[in-house]
């Protein structure tokens, strides 16, 4: 019963918030709190400075309220009040079972819930550390026994020799390590209910690379086995130290990015244990189930986290603790920051309405439109076209300043960014928000393994951020607008891929890429390109049913890249082994160029021949296609002639080269690959077309440019002359 | 006061237009330079671009992606043309450096020198102008040392301050902060070369300290003088920017070419103004001395 008050959340329109305001604007009762201090009454009035019931009656009977002298004018209308704060709390009685149902609860679940926690953390806003108790609950859903659990401890990863750091550091040598990175994660107990106190078996293990020094994961070998089918509860006291924010986590001044920060258990899949060290390129993994998290912090904070806040204390030391509740969600994440302003706004959608919550910077306020309206036109779109947003809420976050924690995704949560100056012709606020976002469903709902399969959330998300964004903007200016130069979605997509076309394939664990850079081109620029080349194959509206169909069957799953080439393939109902196997499980370079083009008058030979007239002299032209690279793509090819007439050829892109010939009263002008631009997993852009007639304009207008820049550039150290 | 300044500004406008066959010169090589430098480049753009109708999205519009992919292209290689126009660059301020001793004298006398002239004085002061040049080398080192701690501190003010706009504020104070230093040395070295030109003076070391003392003991006349010029070369950089953005559709190769060439003649101009102003000022508080007319003998006695 306790637990179920606690979650009770009154939003602040109900008819007795917003009359318990009126009367306390109206009448001041912040100076006359006697009223409160009487039954349910102090209940409504003592949460009109906080629009949430708090779950308790601690803070009743305050020595300084008991001891308040009312004024005699005002004892009247005191008086008055009281009644109306009676009535108000009347119906708040008779409407509660209504208001219960206000947190959103999934009967039945939407997932396993393979794993429920419990969390009770206290955040140290000086010290920068957290105590906190953890119970986790664990449902072996496995079908056999087990005896052994790992865990994440991924706050460990900040130490100058564990993985993530040793990886960073590899991957930009220009990395310096300084101390106020170093978080730690120490397990002070860890008790198996029904087993006793196995502190002492923790054991640290790496099973990605074998660092002795990496300590973000340990096992504990339990005595007897858990048999399947059966439940297991683990109580896990912790405390962490948070660093300077390195991967979207820690501390920056007074903002606070939680994530990754409680002990984890790793998910049993494709029947073993997938638990992950912390790398540098990568994200993470998480089994479904439910979150009941209280956190406590200095009162002045304001709080956002994954999940719904249920409840909202005040605490006599000067600090709060509020209770947030999540299910179907495999991850929780919290941020806290003394600036953040509060902007509430709400989407509906097919299933229902979405409240939206962003945490804004104070100089970032004008920019609330562009985080506004590119969610909800982001929502809107993903609704119609792969499916229901199953969450009630969504918290964007803007950082703080220099926090280096903007951009990243959490269930219900996520981080955006911009800064003060931020033109509108650079449209990155509206790009990341769209992107993270974009998560909640390729990640967040259709949760895949981030580790060893990256692309499936990564590239599937930027293939539907170029879609949204196209939507939402102009497609040729999705990116960039600013000052004469542009930049769109797709072609930026392709851009990013181009240096590392051929360095790894799209499944690989994200910690194995070549480096860095690979790891982001491949699985998000070359991912998003495979998937609109694909689309180009078997035309958008398929693949968009494609995604709708793995959207609604993998939701609150963890599918693998052959679920979701499966199910493409079943939707479009075509085999496309070849194309998959070259696009996703190979390496190939795709590069289709046109050799040459080349018109010969038919009567070259003859001495006397009569000058060459439009529409009456005959030509051979004689066109060539090269596949310069290894990938083995279909072409279409498009030529042009100069009586207005257009070939369209179709190639199978086998052989390594194939010559179209003619003869025509014509001469070939143009010969393109792909005019549809259908295809984005082409390496090179420039020699996809050939045109007979010599085009100056963009060589000139470069070389002017170019010419301005020297001579700028010469003047400007004439003028140390 | 004032009045006397801006008579400075136009007188030394006035000089400038009369003698503009300097502007035209400075600018033609400026340009003739410039060409050189870009012709490698033009190439090797038209190699790629000449014949792709990919060129289109650079030409209707400027496409970023496909700029960087053209940049990166192997036939193309932009990075790689860098230190070309680098080395042009170089040139081109050797160039003025050997120009300014004639240009100074050239302001400095009230007639046009004839061209043996002005290229005797050029020689005559390369070497002396290479020497102050170490002098001011060292100096603006040193500047832009403190300027780098400066901007190291103020890079680490910003970001511990909750105050986001702080840091712009703290970057853009030690900016303009040292932008000021840098023109006060060199209106210094104007006022120690257009002082060593008119004193023919050969000792450096000497010109440079009392240069010292004639500009800052001048300092707010000078600084102003020089600062107005500069301003009409920044509000015309911007003007030009402006009017390309707003008024020159991508296509207009021509008229792009125009408006940049204009800019550069104006900021070219505004220097050689600068210069023309400095040495008038000094013309008029040092001014040249009238030779004494020796007097007349009286005529010869008939024997």
């Amino acid at each position: 019963m306790e637990a179920k008050k606690e979650k009770l959340r009154v939003p602040s329109i109900w008819p007795p918030t917003l009359l318990a305001a009126f009367i306390r604007e109206s009448y001041c009762l912040e100076e006359c709190p006697a009223v409160c201090s009487r039954g349910f009454g102090e209940l409504i009035f003592r949460n009109l400075r906080n629009p949430t019931i708090h779950s308790s009656v601690a803070t009743r009977g305050k020595g300084s309220i008991l001891n308040y002298t009312i004024p005699r004018e005002k004892k009247q209308m005191c008086g008055i009040l009281r009644w109306l704060v009676y009535l108000a709390a009347l119906w708040l009685v008779v409407t509660l079972p209504t208001q219960l149902d206000a947190v959103q609860r999934f009967d039945p679940p939407l997932s396993q819930r393979v794993v429920a926690y419990e969390i009770a953390a206290r955040l140290d806003a000086q010290k920068r550390t957290i105590d906190a108790t953890e119970i986790l609950t664990y449902r072996n859903l496995t079908g056999r026994p087990l005896d052994t659990f790992p865990f994440h401890l991924y706050l460990n990863a900040f130490q100058p020799k564990s993985t993530f750091i040793q990886e960073t550091r590899a991957y930009s040598p220009g990395f310096r390590w300084k101390e106020e990175y170093r978080g730690s994660i120490q397990v002070k107990s860890f008790e198996v209910v029904g087993i006793g106190d196995l502190t002492d078996q923790i054991e640290f293990i790496s099973p990605d690379d074998g660092n002795p020094d990496d300590r973000t994961v340990f096992q504990v070998r339990l005595p007897k086995p858990v048999p399947p089918g059966s439940s297991v509860q683990f109580k896990i006291a912790f405390h962490a130290q948070l660093p300077l924010t390195l991967a979207r986590t820690g501390y920056r001044r007074n903002f606070f990015m939680l994530a990754q920060w409680f002990p984890k258990v790793g998910v049993w899949w494709r029947g073993a244990w997938n638990c992950h060290q912390f790398h540098r390129s990568s994200e993470f993994f998480a089994n479904f189930g439910t979150y009941d998290v209280r956190l406590t912090v200095p009162q002045h904070f304001v709080l956002g986290a994954s999940g719904e806040e249920v409840a909202s204390v005040n605490n006599p030391d000067g600090t709060k603790t509020v209770t947030y509740h999540a299910e179907d969600v495999h991850d929780f994440a919290w941020t806290a920051d003394l600036n953040y302003r509060v902007i509430e706004d709400s989407w509906t959608g097919s299933a229902g309405e979405v409240k939206i919550r962003l945490l804004m910077q104070p100089g970032h306020l004008d920019q609330v439109p562009r985080y506004r309206d590119t969610l909800k036109g982001t929502l809107e779109y993903f609704d119609r076209w792969y499916g229901p947003y199953p969450y009630n809420r969504i918290t964007v976050v803007d950082p703080a300043h220099g926090a280096r924690a903007g951009g990243m995704e959490y269930p219900t949560l996520i981080t955006a960014g911009t800064t003060w100056w931020m033109p509108r012709g650079l449209l990155m606020p509206e790009l990341v928000t769209e992107h993270e976002f974009g998560h909640q469903y390729w990640y967040g709902i259709v949760a895949n393994n981030e580790f060893e399969d990256a692309w499936l959330d990564e590239g599937i998300n930027s293939y539907a951020e170029v879609k949204a964004m196209d939507a939402l903007f102009d497609p040729e200016r999705s990116v960039i607008n600013l000052w004469g130069l542009t930049a769109g979605e797709r072609w930026s997509q392709r851009f990013g891929f181009r240096g590392y076309a051929d360095t790894d394939p799209l499944v690989r664990n994200s910690y194995e890429f070549i480096n860095g850079g690979a790891y982001g081109a491949v699985s998000y620029n070359k991912a998003a390109c495979v998937l609109l080349t694909l689309e180009g194959l078997i035309g958008e509206e398929t693949l968009r049913q494609a995604l709708h169909t793995y959207f609604m069957r993998y939701r609150f799953t963890h599918p693998t890249e052959e679920d979701f080439l499966r199910t493409v393939e079943e939707v479009a109902g075509q085999d496309l082994r070849w194309y998959f196997n070259q696009a996703v499980y190979g390496t190939q370079r795709f590069d289709y160029a046109i050799y040459s083009v080349r018109s010969d008058r038919l009567d070259w030979f003859q001495k006397d021949r009569p000058a060459a007239k439009k529409g009456e002299t005959a030509y051979r032209s004689v066109v060539i296609v090269q596949r310069k690279g290894d990938f083995i793509f279909p072409c279409e090819i498009e030529i042009k002639f100069d009586n207005g007439e257009v070939v369209r050829e179709h190639w199978d892109g086998r052989d390594r080269w194939v010559k179209f010939a003619y003869e025509k009263k014509a001469k070939v002008i143009s010969a393109e690959i792909d005019p549809a631009h259908k295809v984005f997993l082409d390496v090179s852009l420039f020699n996809d077309s050939y045109t007979t007639e010599r085009h100056r304009g963009a060589t000139g207008k470069l070389a002017t440019l170019w010419l301005f820049l020297t001579q700028f550039l010469a003047q400007l150290l004439a003028w140390l002359a | 006061m004032a009045a006397k300044e801006s008579g400075i500004v136009i007188g030394g406008w006035r000089l400038l237009w009369r003698r503009q066959s300097l502007l035209w010169w400075v600018y033609a090589v400026n340009l003739i330079l410039a060409v050189f430098a870009t012709l490698p480049v033009v190439l090797r753009l038209s190699r790629v671009l000449n014949s792709s109708l990919a060129a289109d999205r650079l030409y209707h519009g400027f496409d970023l992606p496909t700029f960087i992919e053209l940049a990166s292209h192997p036939d193309v290689a932009l990075a790689a043309h860098v230190p070309g126009a680098a080395l042009f660059a170089i040139v081109f301020f050797v160039f003025m450096l050997f120009l300014t001793g004639g240009i100074l004298a050239s302001y400095r006398q009230e007639q046009k020198p004839s061209r043996g002239e002005f290229f005797r004085a050029c020689g005559a002061f390369f070497w002396r102008f290479v020497r102050l040049l170490i002098f001011m080398a060292i100096i603006v080192g040193l500047i832009l040392l403190v300027g780098n701690r400066i901007r190291h501190w103020s890079d680490t003010l910003a970001a511990e301050s909750p105050y986001e706009k702080l840091g712009f504020w703290v970057e853009l104070s030690g900016g303009l902060l040292l932008l000021f230093i840098l023109m006060c040395v060199r209106l210094w070295f104007d006022m120690a070369q257009v002082r060593a030109v008119a004193e023919d003076e050969r000792k450096m070391r000497r010109t440079f300290l009392t240069a010292f003392k004639l500009t800052f003991s001048n300092f707010g006349t000078l600084f102003w003088l020089y600062l107005r010029i500069s301003l009409v070369a920044w509000i015309g950089l911007l003007v030009g920017f402006w009017v390309w953005l707003r008024f020159v559709r991508p296509e207009w190769v021509w008229v792009s070419f125009l408006l940049q060439q204009a800019v550069i003649l104006l900021w070219l101009g505004t220097r050689l103004w600068q210069r023309a102003s400095e040495t008038l000022w000094y013309r008029r508080r040092y001014p040249v001395p009238v030779p004494a007319i020796p007097p007349a003998a009286p005529p010869a006695s008939p024997a």
